[in-house]
């Protein structure tokens, strides 16, 4: 029976796992209406070179998924008011 | 006669746990922890791969033939598990026997999507995140039925099927027992 228990809390714990918010980067950004469209920083970002796959939030800030102008895969995180990059942990 | 006797290989036993943790912390680092996500995903592949030729190369116990049994078996098998007068198996059960399988190809299924995630072609593509978490939640809900159905087998037979994947030893076979 204790083990029966101990299955149901394990299950229960996965199924409580939280989603999102990776904590690689946060950003102080305050609210949405005063961020910078998502647009401008993929038309900065793609005349530097870079190939934009995906723009997704993440803690605040822009992540965007992408391929530099030098061939490298990024999940490069941006500040959403001033658009300036944001340094995240490697991990 | 002995009280225990000797059904999983040393072999069969690390691959498992080696398997098992692969998978619990690769679905622990998959939000943030990239790269070590990355390698657990590797890992656990690498533990998959060293299980399938053991299914036709290993013992009596770690072969695919040992414990596949075909579908009317296994589902008179599930009928007498669901009706507690399941018989004892020494090896996996019919019904362990196949979650074996799913097991392995979900962590297949998984660690392939995981990796296409990381290639050129697919890097931040939202319909390969999508698939590879859709995979690793299959695979979570399997072994979650996983450890439920070893937690109903230790209960019914009285024995600890986790001690014995530890070292390899179960009882001896009774009368009514399937060696």
């Amino acid at each position: 029976m204790r083990v029966l228990l101990a299955a149901a809390v394990l299950a229960a714990s996965f199924a409580a796992a939280p989603a999102h918010a990776t904590g690689l980067a946060t950003c102080d950004s305050g609210p949405q209406e005063k961020w910078q469209p998502q647009e401008k920083l993929q038309k900065i970002l793609t005349e530097r070179g870079w190939q934009i796959r995906r723009v997704k939030i993440d803690g605040g800030c822009y992540e965007v998924y992408a391929i530099t102008e030098k061939g490298e895969r990024v999940e490069a995180y941006f500040h959403p008011v001033t658009l300036a990059p944001v340094p995240t942990q490697r991990r | 006669m002995p009280a225990t006797v000797r059904i999983w290989d040393p072999y069969l036993r690390v691959v498992h746990w080696l398997l098992a943790a692969a998978v619990l912390l690769a679905w622990a680092t998959g939000e943030g922890w990239g790269l070590w996500h990355e390698w657990l995903g590797y890992a656990a592949l690498a533990m998959t791969a060293a299980r399938l030729p053991w299914g036709w190369l290993g013992p009596r116990h770690a072969r695919f033939a040992d414990f596949l049994h075909p579908p009317r078996h296994t589902l008179a098998y599930a009928r007498s598990f669901l009706a507690a007068t399941a018989p004892r198996y020494l090896g996996h059960n019919p019904l362990g026997g196949w979650m074996i399988v799913a097991l392995l190809a979900a962590v297949a299924a998984t660690s392939a999507t995981g990796w296409l995630f990381t290639t050129e072609t697919y890097w931040g593509i939202e319909w390969v995140e999508k698939l590879h978490k859709w995979c690793a939640n299959v695979l979570l809900a399997l072994a979650t039925l996983h450890v439920a159905g070893v937690a109903t087998a230790c209960f019914r037979h009285r024995e600890n099927l986790v001690a014995a994947m530890i070292h390899g030893r179960k009882r001896t076979p009774g009368l009514s027992d399937i060696a």
